[in-house]
């Protein structure tokens, strides 16, 4: 079991940065973060905070100044922990590299680097603004500034890559690596430029197979060089290593957005009913909501018990150590995972080997070959 | 409000789709009521059969027939004309949108001719081939037909097995051309038509347009003056025909009968031959066009009798009816309705079985042409055989069900009744292909199989003489001969197995004929034919309910078709799943749809978890959908794509 399982009370928040925010109304919408960090961190005095994280995809290109203002803030409310960590999203771009040190000075102690892959012409085409050598070398730098705590995302399936040249890259990249590495398949949406490429043929993709054999060979890669696949995309060398923060939403622990269109999971103290929430998309409409009312929740919702179940199994075999009893009972209102779900069905995937049901520690756990097929699982493990 | 007669179910009423809701207008009421009538009934008493007609108007589809009934209706004021009146006789929704006629109507019209007034009663009849059993129930009840020909497309291959019906039950066959306003009428070719096909004289050949109403008033005085008044004596004891009948919720089985000799009134006691039960009479009347009570029905007469008849399967349709202790000799009755393509209806959703039955009972209620027999199938669980009059019946059947009853259901491909002969003399129909013999039984066991067939008319134009003949020989025709109708005109008949019409035959018909090919058929018993079996087998195992019966030379193709479709269909799963088709102990086909390695989202942080639920919930509602058999799970296309055919198989419209 990891050491750090939340204990009630502990909770995260995600500051969200839009691209948008470092080119408009700077200011501004710092004031706005910080009305709504108020607001919304306001009831939870009580608790503690064990992760800060600063993504939305540019928060590197913000003012050190104004992060470090935002985590004295949060820390103001609610106090972080003694080893909270601090993440910061960034691009390997010389302007953000540059600033590295100051987010250090400002609270930043983990460093996620969006490197994306080392091949110049397809990070132009992706309107990435460094190159595959830029990427690496942000990465060293931050090894330097933040050891032992830096990550970078790789990508494979990209257009018309082999699986050689992925396994080349990846070898590359890990190489480099600190102790923490995100490696996602692309994945191409519906309704996305890139979908209707591929639809019209300008597009190729690797096919099915070699996405597969992308997908297994980047694991066994992975574990070769000491990186342990703790969930389906993200390699530890050690459990220390592990993102604090990404599996608080893959244990269905609570956290609290800030900024535009930025995610809550929260239970209310007030009513003890467990929320979601969604701020406001756009930018300007949130801020002007913010400073109106003092915070730009958009929507928000009660998430109901069979939900919340289901989210708690759907979450929690992401990861290769699964979901204990204890961890469901905590939002199942006492049901056991064993009268939850559809246990003939776990049985037989156990004995497949897709799935490890340990009844005396009472935890499902995906295998290698479950957690690579677990969508399939899942639609019929869950009632 | 239209009170249909045959929409008599509450569930009917409460669907959405309710017909047009047509305002009828004041009726006139042409017939006096005596003093002592406290009921209101009409009285009819006072018309004898001489002033009675009871005819029919029969048709290929398209040529008009619905609206000639009701301009009909308009002109003798049972309907007012409103302008609106489209198909006032085809109530039901699948009729009105397919443009068809399902279910025989009836309706009572009081006409003025040259002084004297007239009851002349239409007996409409369905216009699909399909139907034909129907038609010939309705044409008993009848003593003249108005055989309507489409002045621009002529004579059709139904229009020839129509005459031929009306004609076999010594009807006068009365001919009339429509749509000739049309620019593309040709009214001397199709009367040319009509001459050579069936003798008639072009001369007498009356030309209307039902569309405009153009010559519509010349065709109540035709039917008048050609056909025949209805036989029969008043004087003699009650002699009662039971042609049709239908289910209402309040009233119990309404019956409706043709009077053949004597009368029929409120209070009599009148006993089926059929079944010696004996029933009192609560109500008579005629279809004006709504149920409406008369003081009786006498000779020559058709109408409707409620008698206290709780169930339809009291009401043996062509039974013959007498008064209590003054027995008749009962009429010859018709030959029952004989199921010619089966299917298997399954609930997709187990737990809906109970009520599948219900609505399967209700609907049975109005339609007994259907055969209903429980099955149960190790792949699908329990479910029905249901037999049809055809492909188009049971298109029909299962699209009520889905829409007036609200059930999710599985059809299985369609099967003709194959007959097997086993060495000991015995023989056996088989319905569902899964009570066919396995191969190895066959060889020592059975002597031979047999197959239904038909005889086929297609009539087209001659340029498409060879894709016709093609057609036929590709699906194991035998050409009986082919004659030319007009300079243009072919008609060819075929006799071919009936499992090949029930297939794609109707589309590519059409297809082959740019649309100008007409096709009807009719029954022609049964041959010793080589069938086998063709199993599906999924990952080694027999799926009972993806078998097939058909000819050896279909083996080859049909395995390697089916087998194909198969794998498009089939998602991948888990595992290898290997299909094959085999045919008398052989795989004919083989195919593989790949295991499933990768099925994990890349990407899952905290914006993500609402749109990963909501797919994880509709795929988990795909999945209830779907039927396992074994350890395979297979998607609805799956059991359709077992049926070679595309579509609907020979609907068409007869308005």
């Amino acid at each position: 079991m990891p050491e750090y399982t939340a204990a009630p009370g502990v909770y995260s928040v995600v500051i969200w940065l839009l691209p948008e925010y470092h080119y408009r109304y700077h200011e501004r919408i710092t004031g706005a973060l910080i009305q709504e960090l108020r607001y919304s961190l306001a009831p939870h005095k009580d608790k503690e905070l064990r992760s800060i994280y600063f993504g939305g995809g540019t928060p590197s290109l913000a003012l050190p100044g104004n992060i470090g203002r935002i985590i004295d803030e949060a820390n103001k409310l609610v106090p972080l922990t003694n080893n909270a960590e601090v993440t910061l999203e960034s691009n390997p771009t010389s302007a953000e590299v540059a600033k590295m040190r100051d987010f250090k000075l400002a609270g930043i102690n983990r460093y996620s680097i969006g490197v994306q892959t080392l091949d110049d012409k397809l990070l132009r085409k992706m309107g990435r603004l460094h190159t595959g050598a830029e990427g690496l070398a942000a990465v060293d730098r931050a090894k330097t500034l933040f050891p032992g705590r830096v990550t970078f995302d790789m990508i494979f399936g990209l257009e018309a890559q082999t699986l050689q040249q992925w396994q080349t890259e990846l070898k590359t990249a890990l190489d480099h690596a600190d102790r923490h590495i995100s490696i996602y398949q692309l994945t191409v949406e519906p309704g996305t430029p890139l979908f209707r490429d591929q639809q019209a043929k300008r597009v190729v993709l690797p096919s099915g197979d070699v996405q597969v054999q992308m997908y297994e060979s980047t694991v066994d890669i992975c574990k070769d060089r000491g990186f342990r696949q703790y969930e389906v995309s993200s390699f530890a060398t050690h459990q220390s290593a592990e993102s604090v923060h990404n599996k608080g939403y893959w244990q269905g622990q609570q956290w609290l957005g800030i900024g535009p269109s930025a995610h809550s999971r929260f239970t209310d103290p007030a009513s003890g009913q467990r929320i979601c929430s969604v701020r406001i998309p756009d930018t300007r409409q949130w801020a002007l909501q913010c400073e109106r009312t003092g915070h730009g929740t958009g929507k928000a919702l009660v998430v109901s018990d069979a939900d919340a179940k289901q989210e708690a199994v759907v979450f929690g075999l992401r990861m290769l150590d699964g979901i204990t009893n204890a961890q469901f009972t905590a939002v199942s209102g006492g049901e056991s995972l064993a009268s939850y779900l559809c246990m003939d069905r776990v049985r037989h995937y156990a004995s497949e080997g897709y799935l490890q049901w340990n009844a005396q520690a009472a935890c499902l756990a995906p295998t290698r070959r479950g957690m690579q097929v677990i969508d399939t699982i899942l639609l019929e493990i869950i009632p | 409000m239209l009170q249909t007669r045959r929409l008599p179910s509450a569930a009917w009423r409460c669907t959405a789709q309710a017909p047009t809701q047509l305002y009828w207008g004041r009726r006139r009421w042409y017939v006096a009521r005596s003093a002592d009538n406290k009921r209101g009934e009409m009285d009819i008493s006072t018309i004898p059969p001489e002033r009675i007609r009871n005819f029919s108007i029969i048709a290929h589809i398209d040529h008009g027939k619905s609206t000639l009934a009701d301009r009909l209706l308009e002109l003798t004021g049972v309907i007012s004309k409103t302008g609106k009146n489209k198909q006032v006789l085809d109530k039901l929704k699948v009729e009105r949108e397919r443009g068809i006629t399902v279910k025989a109507q009836s309706v009572s019209m009081f006409y003025e001719y040259k002084g004297e007034r007239y009851l002349l009663n239409l007996v409409d009849t369905p216009g699909h081939v399909d139907f034909s059993y129907e038609v010939s129930r309705s044409l008993a009840a009848c003593q003249g037909a108005i055989l309507l020909v489409d002045a621009a497309q002529g004579i059709q291959a139904q229009t020839v097995a129509n005459f031929y019906l009306a004609f076999g039950q010594g009807l006068e066959v009365i001919p009339m051309l429509n749509k000739v306003d049309l620019p593309t009428a040709e009214p001397e070719r199709a009367a040319k038509q009509i001459e050579s096909a069936f003798e008639i004289e072009a001369s007498e050949i009356l030309h209307i347009s039902a569309k405009t109403g153009l010559g519509v008033d010349q065709v109540l005085p035709a039917v008048i003056e050609q056909s025949p008044p209805p036989p029969g004596s008043l004087g003699k004891p009650l002699k009662a025909l039971l042609f049709d009948t239908w289910y209402d919720t309040y009233v119990g089985v309404v019956c409706l009968m043709a009077v053949k000799d004597g009368s029929v009134r409120r209070g009599d006691r009148i006993v089926s031959s059929h079944s010696g039960t004996k029933y009192e009479v609560a109500e008579v009347g005629v279809m004006y066009p709504e149920q409406t009570p008369t003081t009786l029905l006498q000779v020559g007469q058709v109408g409707y009798v409620i008698c206290n008849m709780k169930s339809i399967a009291e009401a043996h349709v062509g039974d013959t009816f007498y008064q209590d202790k003054h027995p008749v000799e009962a009429l010859p009755g018709f030959v029952p309705a004989k199921s010619m393509v089966f299917a298997g209806v399954f609930p997709i959703d187990a737990g809906e079985f109970d009520r599948l039955n219900e609505s399967i009972q209700k609907l049975t209620l109005n339609d007994s042409s259907v055969s209903v027999h429980k099955e149960t199938s190790a792949a699908l669980g329990q479910g029905w055989r249901l037999g049809f009059l055809g492909t188009l019946h049971m298109d029909v059947f299962r699209q009520r069900l889905e829409e007036e009853y609200d059930t999710n259901i599985l059809v299985t491909s369609p099967t003709v009744p194959y007959q097997i002969k086993y060495c000991d003399g015995t023989s056996k129909f088989i319905r569902t292909p899964a009570d066919f013999p396995d191969a190895s039984y066959m060889q020592d066991h059975v002597e031979y199989t047999m197959e239904p067939f038909v005889v086929a008319t297609l009539i087209f134009p001659e340029k498409y003489l060879g894709a016709m003949l093609e057609l036929c020989t590709t699906h194991r025709g035998e050409l009986q001969n082919h004659t030319f109708i007009d300079e243009l005109r072919v008609m060819l008949k075929c006799r071919l197995p009936m499992a090949e019409i029930v297939t794609d035959f109707f589309d590519k018909l059409k297809s082959k004929s740019q649309g100008f090919a007409s096709f009807d058929y009719e029954e022609a018993g049964y041959d010793a034919s080589d069938l086998v079996k063709m199993e599906v087998l999924l990952n080694g195992e027999a799926v009972d309910a993806l078998a097939a019966v058909m000819h050896k030379s279909s083996v080859v193709t049909a395995g390697r078709e089916i087998a194909g479709r198969l794998k498009d269909v089939i998602r991948r799963q888990l595992f290898d799943i290997i299909i094959q088709t085999a045919a008398n102990g052989k795989i004919v086909a083989r195919e593989t749809v790949k295991q499933l390695r990768k099925n994990v989202t890349a990407k899952c942080y905290g914006g993500d978890i609402t749109r990963k639920m909501k797919l994880l919930n509709k795929q988990k509602e795909g999945k209830k959908r779907m039927k396992r058999i074994g350890k395979v799970e297979l998607p609805q296309e799956a059991f359709l794509s077992i049926m070679t055919r595309s579509g609907n198989g020979g609907s068409g419209s007869d308005s």
